[in-house]
Parts: C-alpha cells; structure tokens; sequence
C-alpha cells in the first residue's frame, strides 16, 4: 500500500511522425515531444484536474499512466508499480469514449465482466447505465456522445478501480448528465477513497470537485500541488506603477494600464498593504500561466521527488 | 484504500479466464466466424461435388467421348456440359482456395486488428483488464486455430478429389500446375496463417483499417509469389539427358534446361528446336552440343517440396508474429517484473 497514486520522473514521451510509434535516439531536437521532463506526484484519494490547452499533453499523460504508451524517457509510477503491473487496478476513459460500436449496451457491460472476473461490480454498471434511460438492447453505434460517455464511465466504474483517469470526461454532456455523473464520480471517491485524475480545458467545469491540480502547458507541467496550496501561494496585486518593486517576487503575469500596475505574483515575503494584494481565482491562476509561458513553474513534488 | 469494497462476485458464472476471453473474442467477432464457417461449408460442399457426382458425369463425358469421337466416327456423342461443368467448377474452387491467404490477411489486417487500434477500442480492452500481449495472443491464436482446421480440411477434400478425377478426366490439371499445386497440400495452410500474421503486421504497423488491410493484400501477395519463387529450390531437381533428335523430355516443375556439350558442359539453348528442324544440326555441331538437359522435380517430389515450403512459410509466419508482438510491447508498457504468458 502506498500513499502515492501516481508520479513522474523526468517523464517524456515523443511521437514519431508517421504510425504513432516513439523513434529513441533523436531527442533533443525539440519537435514530436507530447510531454518532456514531466515531474509531480499525486497523493492517493485526490482527486486531480489535469487542466491545459487542447494539444498540450493531458491526454498523453493520462496514457502514460494508463499503461496505453510507452514512455521515451523518465518513468511513470501507479500505485507503486508501474502501469502495465497495475493494470487491474487502474480505470481509464479515453476522449473519444471508445466502445465496440457492434454490441449492445448489455453486451458491453458483459464484456467488462469477462475481462475483469476478479473485480467486476455488474450492479454497480447497470445502476450508472440505467440512471441514463438506456436500452440496454440498444447498440452502441446507436447511442449519442453522451450516452457513450456514461457506458464508458460505467465500464471504468464497475471495475472498482484505486485509481481512475479520466480524459475529458465530461464534453459530450448536457448539464443535468454532467451533474448527475459528476456526483456518482464523487460519491465513488469519498466511499472508496478511489483517486480521480481527470483532465480538461474547461477549468470552471473541475473547480467545484476537484482538490488538487496539474496545470500542463506546451508538454511540461507548470503548476502541480493542492488547489488550496496553489492558490495561496499567488496574489494578484494591483499598485502604481512608479512606486512598485516587483523585483524580489517570482512575477507570473503583470500589465501595466496607465499609471496602474497589476500583477499576479508568487510572494517572496510580506506584500506592502497598498498593494491591495487578494487570492486569485482558480481560473485567473491557470490562464495567467498559459498566457506566460515563460513564467517559472510551481511544482513542489519536484523538490520531494528523491522521496519518492 | 484498505476501505475498498470488497469485489462483488460477478453475475456470470465463474469461468476461466481462457474460456472469458475467448467469449469476448466471439462476441466481437462473431459475423467473421460465421462467415468463415459459411465459406468452409459451401467449399466443403462443392468439393464433395466434385469428387463425386461432377467427376463421375465428366469421366463418363469423355469416356463417351473417347469411345465415340474417333477421327472420321459419325456418331460421336458425348456430354459437352458435364465436362465443361467440371471444369469450371474445378477452376473456381481451386482460385477461391488460392485466394484465402489474402481474403485473411485482409480480414487480420483490417478488422481483427487495424480497426480497432483506429477507433480505440485496442485501448478499451487494455485498460479493462487485458494486458496488450494477452489481446494480441487471445486475437491471433483462436484464428489460428479455426484458419488451420478450416483449410486442412479442404486441402485434404480438394486432394482427394483431384486424385480421383487423375486417368478419369482427360483434360485433369497435372500436379505441378500452380493452382491446383496450391490448393493440393500444406503449403495452403500455411499460407493461410502466413496471411493472418501478415495482416496482423500491417495493422499493427499502420493502425488504420483500409491502409492495413491494403498492406495487409500486399504482405500476403509478397509472401504467395515467395513461396512460388523458392518452392522448386527447396530440394534437389532430378536431371535428364536426351537426344538432339528427341528434345526436352520431363513431366514435373522444370528448374534449369538447355543444351549439353561433348565435354557435359551446360550451355544456353539458341532455342533452334530438334534436329528435324532445317539447320538445327549444323547451329548444334558449331556449339558441340549432344543433346538437351532438364532440371526438374518429378511427381515423387511432391512431398518433399510440399514440406519445405511449408516449413519455410511457417518460419516466416512465427518471424512475422515475432515482429508483431515486439512493436506491441514496444509501443505500449509492459510490465518490468515478469514476462507475461504469450498464450
């Protein structure tokens, strides 16, 4: 048993340009790489928001962990084993929710419980599938993004996972499903102290359920920690610009407007008062890092990563 | 996470895990079988036919024939459609037997594994609890098997119905022609497998149904003109001198010919023709040649050409699945601790 659900070293992964296959021996060049030098670690019973921009690397990163992929460099831990070993015990939901589009909602419920005899919860499937209104004759190929989506999370769920990645779980889902759907995720985790990863780039859509964060942008993690950790360690201040020193602060994003400076920044030490300093939003967080590219990272598992 | 619920006993009735994966082979596959049970069927039926009834009304035709159509005979009546029905049907089942290699490959290729490394569902079955060797394993074996048991089966029919038809019908094919070659022993069944691993390969490669079952056609046609290539260099030809006057004189798969000097020497044939021939004599005296040679493989080779090439495309088929199963693990994670099962 360990308290770590999953964490990186130096993890990297390189697509060749044709056939999706890794070339080694051709790093450093910079083009093809989906993730370089990816470092965190993620504490067992979060559950984790992997937040980017579409092409940033969360799904790779997810796939990774998921056993799907090989790495090209650095390694990948889950559940303290590597992913093909912890393949019974890890859930996974692709983006695009693939199905078998030839079986029946049954059929594909039936196929789970053959592929997992050991861990299979049937009556936890068809109590996510049924909550939907599905046939359960119905084929798959027949069935809306957002029916498929729920089969999917069914198939993830009823494995009774430790840890469930989940890629964009929610994008095909009307509001009330994405409620509904978010709830059964949550209620798994708080009753089975099961880890959830899931990524997005709608970060209002992870905000209310999620505890700690991976911001991924340009193939690299750029903040990695406890939403709460994170969020307190940033403060937008606003000051005049002649009077301010932003010098001994690690500045992520600053615009001056007229006489008036504002500035989302990492404190160094107390903030002057009239620097009005207040906690930024979670989303005003990540979109000033994806706007700064350049602004340094925030990844404390990067100082324990010998610990780990 | 001790509090993890303790796995609810699955609905199913317990089963192996062989027997559960085999059942979600099927589930996915099951148009294929059926259709290849059809196919088998319908082949096994026809070559039935042609080994009785159609072989009897074509011997009895050219019976007819040889008895009554003399140069010069007057009455000379025979069953023209039995024979050509014979022939046809004969024709045609023996090209669909030379064509399944490709309509496998082509299935592999696409639908067994292209397919679902394009839409995804590889990636579903991997992360529900098949690791990516075992998918492959459980993909390739159970094919293997009904592919093996469904060409043996008519390799032997088509065998013994075409020996039967052997000083019955006239217009018989020999055992070197290269259809009925390939439909006559193991080297079908081999070629069969060959195809499946072939497809798997391609799919594999490209992770795309139509360009893998393309390069799937392609692989298979590669290693069909292969085994054509290299099956007369399998075993030691049998040679035969003759005259000038006589010219060649063989029955079987030719390898080598051409004319043979006063010294044994083996030289290139001008392609004059025999001695009859107007100023053959003379070309053959300027070249000192005494006669035609041939190398070639008689009947009594059959089998031991069968074998080699079988045995030759099995190894290309374990090669190919080899390879297949090394761009599987590189591709995806493996586990470091333990080698998984291949089967």
């Amino acid at each position: 048993m360990t308290d770590t659900a999953m964490a990186a070293t130096a993890l990297g992964k390189r697509f060749g340009r044709r056939w999706g296959l890794p070339r080694s021996g051709e790093a450093g060049t910079g083009g093809g790489w989906a993730l370089r030098d990816c470092t965190f670690r993620l504490p067992a019973g979060r559950v984790c928001a992997v937040v980017g921009p579409n092409g940033a690397g969360k799904s790779t990163l997810l796939a990774l962990a998921a056993g799907l992929l090989a790495p090209s460099e650095g390694r990948v831990t889950v559940l303290g084993t590597d992913p093909a070993s912890a393949r019974a015990r890890v859930g996974y939901v692709a983006q695009d929710k693939p199905l078998y589009p030839q079986l029946t909602v049954a059929e594909t419920l039936l196929v789970g419980a053959d592929l997992n005899p050991a861990r299979w919860n049937a009556e936890a499937a068809e109590r996510i599938v049924s909550a939907g209104d599905l046939n359960p004759k119905a084929r798959i190929r027949t069935l809306s993004g957002g029916q498929r989506t729920r089969v999917a999370l069914a198939l993830a769920l009823a494995k009774q996972p430790e840890l469930l990645l989940l890629d964009e779980p929610m994008a095909d889902l009307d509001p009330l499903a994405r409620h509904e759907l978010m709830g059964t995720l949550m209620s798994q985790a708080a009753q089975h102290g099961t880890t959830i990863v899931m990524s997005s780039h709608v970060v209002a859509e992870l905000e209310d359920s999620c505890d700690h964060l991976l911001l991924v942008g340009g193939g690299r993690v750029r903040l990695a920690g406890e939403i709460d950790d994170l969020l307190a360690a940033h403060a937008r201040v606003s000051a005049l610009s002649e009077a301010a020193d932003l010098e001994p602060h690690t500045v992520v994003e600053s615009r001056v407007t007229g006489r008036q400076l504002t500035a989302l920044l990492r404190p160094a030490g107390r903030l002057p008062d009239d620097w009005r300093p207040t906690r930024p939003s979670l989303e005003e967080l990540v979109l000033a890092y994806l706007r700064n590219p350049q602004a340094a990272p925030l990844t404390p598992a990067t100082s324990e990563e010998s610990a780990v | 996470m001790t509090a993890l619920a303790t796995p609810v006993a699955a609905s199913a009735p317990q089963a192996g895990p062989t027997r559960r994966h085999l059942r979600w082979l099927l589930r996915l596959h099951r148009p294929a079988l059926y259709a290849w049970g059809a196919l088998v069927a319908v082949l096994v039926l026809v070559l039935l036919a042609l080994w009785g009834p159609l072989l009897d009304s074509s011997a009895a035709a050219w019976r007819d024939y040889n008895a009554s159509c003399a140069p010069g005979s007057e009455h000379c009546r025979y069953d023209q459609n039995a024979i050509i029905r014979y022939r046809d049907v004969y024709t045609y089942t023996t090209f669909t037997m030379n064509a399944l290699p490709f309509l496998v490959a082509a299935w592999s290729g696409a639908a067994l594994v292209g397919r679902e490394l394009e839409n995804g569902t590889a990636r579903l079955a991997w992360t529900l609890g098949l690791s990516p060797t075992r998918w492959l394993a459980v993909k390739l074996t159970v094919p293997a098997v009904l592919i093996a048991a469904g060409t043996s089966l008519l390799v032997l029919l088509h065998r013994l119905a075409w020996e039967a038809s052997q000083g019955r019908v006239d217009t018989a094919k020999s055992w070197y022609d290269d259809p009925t070659l390939h439909a006559n022993g193991p080297t079908a069944v081999a070629l069969a497998l060959a195809g499946l691993a072939a497809g798997a390969l391609a799919g594999l490669l490209i992770r795309r149904t139509l360009p893998a079952l393309l390069l799937g056609l392609g692989l298979a046609f590669g290693l069909y003109l292969l085994a054509g290539l290299a099956l007369p260099h399998l075993w030691p030809t049998v040679s035969n001198v003759t005259g000038l006057d006589t010219g060649y004189a063989y029955e079987g798969i030719e390898v080598d010919s051409g004319l043979v000097t006063s010294s044994g020497a083996h030289i290139d044939d001008p392609g004059c023709g025999t001695t009859t021939t107007d100023g053959c004599a003379e070309l053959y005296t300027k070249l000192d040649a005494t006669g035609f040679y041939v190398d070639y493989h008689p009947e009594s080779h059959y089998w031991p050409l069968q074998l080699t090439t079988t045995a030759l495309l099995l190894a290309v088929t374990v090669a190919v699945t080899a390879a297949a199963f090394v761009l599987l693990r590189r591709s995806t994670a493996t586990s470091h601790g333990r080698r998984e099962a291949a089967v």
